[in-house]
């Protein structure tokens, strides 16, 4: 046969194929216009180091997912959850994140656990223009340089918890100060965030010794010595969850906790940190939470803790699912303003939009895309009748920078 | 000297190195931290290296080994309200029941597998195990409390030190100097060594390959458990711990030579040396300096300080 005719036929075939697929298309596009539900995309850690926050994030995405149904679904679908293992690795978040948008076509994305999560989902999000709530992640950057259209958060962010901490140093009449922070963006973005808030409120105080220990270091004795050998009286840390646990337990025995006051960021007055450490939980902690069980901010926290501790089986919940259900809650909201699942004028809905939440209202700022999230700080302390420490007093720091 | 200090702190960004420099008693604390965190890496690598020299597998697994021990910790002492030591020797018994199945079911098959398999294949073991921790521990993290007597701090003289880190300077040349003896002053000792040598000929002489063998995983499993066991009193059993020592055990041991218990210890004694007093130089480049003298060996002597060239290995 000659090269001509299988040229020829060659073409006829690719011809073909080029039809079969614009119709094909065309099904798929008719098909998803007659939608019966809307997919709400959740993207959290349920395997490895971050599944103890990623599992009961999954538990509070679900319940927002049930809550936009028993409230009759969005534009009259059913909203179902479609969900991904982001192992908190920033390269397996954004394949799943892209899969989740091609393959099974879900309306938004809701999640991430870590700032390099978060970032990573945040810039699949903006390829394929898709809406993303990141509810946890912290690193400025998501609302600032990296911000695009598409991209909301729901979470505090590094400068507003930064500040929080350098009010509290004010507090505590603090005249120098050591930082440690890990090291990767949240821990860079902390420390830049607490330099400007000290800026504001404490500029006359020095940070001496900045330390920045690696992301999955397990011995912290190097660092605990080092602050002990610099003099300060504060210390500023975002070492959060297993990190803080290791390098409390680590510091303890030094007597690190009896000589310096400890200001945590990174939840540390969570639930799981306070519970898990129990007796073993140092002296001298400020900490904060984005939401406590035993302090019940509004009516609507009463109820939710009610059925969350239905759902988890303890009356002492956890704080991951409150986050959780707010993007969820942010984005039903959006979707019933604009009218549509257009991503455009559900992003357009989505600047500025105000709800109510179990921890109080939230509004997105229009210019930044960041949520107004505040939380609670207060001292780690041991009351009686309380199975772990707990905080108190209880002070709510708004999302505010006042220059 | 407090010019100097001052231009060490502010010029050269290493307020460490300026303390380092002025308070011997601080350079004492970092050289005994150096030491124990030195052992307590001895303890899990050497079995990592054990399983090497003799099996000839790198079995990246091992820091999932580590991983149980240290959850197997938490149950006995926690949930069971059982002693430390009772939960140590639960965690090093528990890894040798597992590593038996493991051996007998899998790794068994693998041995004359070339590295890049039984590399993906202990990956992927991994992963397994990871799952099967989260079916029977579940994904919250968990604390394991001192032992008696070793929650606080000992008066050195000098300075005060916590006592349990002491416990694993004394335990882990304790342990080098038992496996050590075991190794060079028993028979069964001499037989793995020969199986180094030549299998074949120790096959031969009629001696039963598979079960020494099967006896050097299970010993270098229950180390990792072991040490996972002496670790979970200040690295909490969590998800992902596994994640967190085993590449630094890989660097331990290929400093110090695969297959050579010497180099294991003498190489996470350097370890602990280069990350400790590096971490006070350069506070932000922790890693910088372990890494750069993994690189140097890999150059000079890519068997390692206490290792043998290829052409004396395994036959």
């Amino acid at each position: 046969m000659s090269s001509e005719i299988i040229f020829a036929k060659g073409n006829t075939m690719r011809h073909r194929l080029l039809v079969s697929l614009v119709i094909a298309n065309t099904f798929l596009a008719i098909n998803n216009l007659h939608a019966e539900e809307i997919k709400i995309g959740m993207l959290y850690p349920i395997t490895g180091g971050g599944a103890i926050y990623g599992s009961p994030a999954q538990i509070g995405h679900r319940m927002g997912v049930e809550e936009i149904n028993l409230d009759g679904g969005l534009l009259g679908l059913q909203a179902i959850s479609v969900e991904r293992d982001t192992k908190l690795n920033p390269a397996t978040a954004a394949a799943a994140a892209k899969e989740m948008i091609t393959k099974d076509g879900v309306n938004v994305l809701i999640g991430g656990l870590s700032s390099s999560v978060g970032l990573a989902v945040s810039e699949v999000a903006r390829q394929e223009k898709v809406i993303y709530i990141a509810t946890i992640a912290k690193t400025i950057q998501m609302t600032t340089n990296k911000r695009h259209n598409y991209v909301f958060r729901t979470a505090s962010h590094t400068d507003f918890e930064g500040d929080a901490m350098a009010q509290i140093a004010k507090q505590l009449n603090a005249k120098s100060i050591c930082d440690i922070q890990l090291d990767y963006a949240y821990g860079h973005d902390l420390a830049a965030g607490i330099e400007k808030g000290l800026a504001r409120h404490l500029p006359d105080t020095k940070i001496v010794l900045s330390l920045r220990p690696k992301l999955r270091a397990t011995d912290y004795n190097v660092f605990i010595t080092q602050i002990m050998g610099a003099g300060c009286d504060v210390v500023t840390g975002g070492l959060w969850g297993p990190h803080f646990v290791d390098f409390a337990k680590q510091a303890n025995p030094f007597g690190l906790f009896q000589q310096i006051k400890f200001i945590a960021g990174g939840e540390i007055g969570s639930h799981e940190i306070a519970s898990t450490m129990g007796r073993d939980y140092p002296d001298n902690v400020w900490a904060n939470s984005y939401e406590l069980w035993y302090h019940h901010p509004n009516e609507e926290h009463k109820k939710f803790h009610s059925k969350l501790s239905e759902q988890l089986g303890t009356h002492e919940t956890t704080m991951w699912p409150v986050l959780a259900v707010i993007g969820v809650r942010m984005y039903a909201a959006a979707v019933k303003q604009a009218g549509s699942l257009d991503p455009d004028l559900v992003a357009e809905a989505l600047r500025g939009m105000s709800i109510d939440t179990p921890v109080g209202p939230r509004t997105i700022d229009p210019t930044t895309h960041q949520t107004d999230t505040g939380q609670f700080w207060g001292p780690m302390v041991k009351k009686e009748g309380a199975p772990y420490r707990v905080m108190d007093p209880i002070t709510y720091i708004p999302a505010l920078l006042l220059d | 000297m407090e010019p100097l200090l001052e231009f060490i702190r502010e010029n050269l960004g290493s307020p460490g190195l300026a303390i380092l420099i002025s308070n011997p008693q601080f350079a004492f604390i970092q050289l005994l931290n150096s030491i124990s965190m030195g052992m307590n890496y001895f303890i899990i690598a050497a079995g990592l290296s054990l399983i090497f020299g003799v099996l000839k597998v790198i079995n990246f697994a091992h820091g999932a080994f580590y991983m149980f021990g240290a959850y197997i910790t938490y149950s006995v002492t926690e949930l069971m309200g059982l002693s430390f030591f009772w939960a140590v020797l639960a965690a090093a018994i528990g890894l040798m029941v597992m590593a038996l199945i493991i051996e007998r079911c899998l790794f068994q098959f693998i041995y004359d597998k070339e590295h890049l398999m039984q590399l993906l294949l202990t990956f992927a073991l991994v992963l397994i195990l990871g799952d099967l921790a989260k079916i029977i521990w579940g994904t919250d993290q968990y604390s394991v409390a001192y032992p008696a007597g070793l929650a606080g701090a000992t008066n050195l003289g000098v300075t005060f030190y916590p006592s349990y880190r002491l416990m694993l300077c004394v335990l882990g040349p304790a342990i080098f100097i038992a496996l050590w003896l075991f190794i060079e002053r028993t028979r069964w000792g001499r037989i793995t060594k020969a199986a180094t040598q030549d299998r074949d000929m120790l096959s031969a002489l009629g001696i039963n390959v598979p079960v020494i063998y099967t006896g050097v995983f299970l010993i270098g499993s229950a180390l990792a458990g072991m040490g996972g066991a002496l670790a979970s009193p200040f690295n909490s059993p969590a998800p992902g711990m596994d994640a967190n020592i085993i590449v630094e055990c890989f660097v331990i041991v290929i400093i110090g030579g695969l297959g050579s218990l010497w180099g294991t210890f003498v190489g996470a004694l350097i370890f602990g040396l280069v990350f400790n007093f590096g971490s006070v130089i350069v506070p932000n480049a922790q890693d910088i300096f372990a890494f750069l003298l993994l690189l140097v060996v890999l150059l000079i002597r890519p068997w390692g300080l206490y290792g043998r060239a290829e052409s004396e290995g395994h036959r």
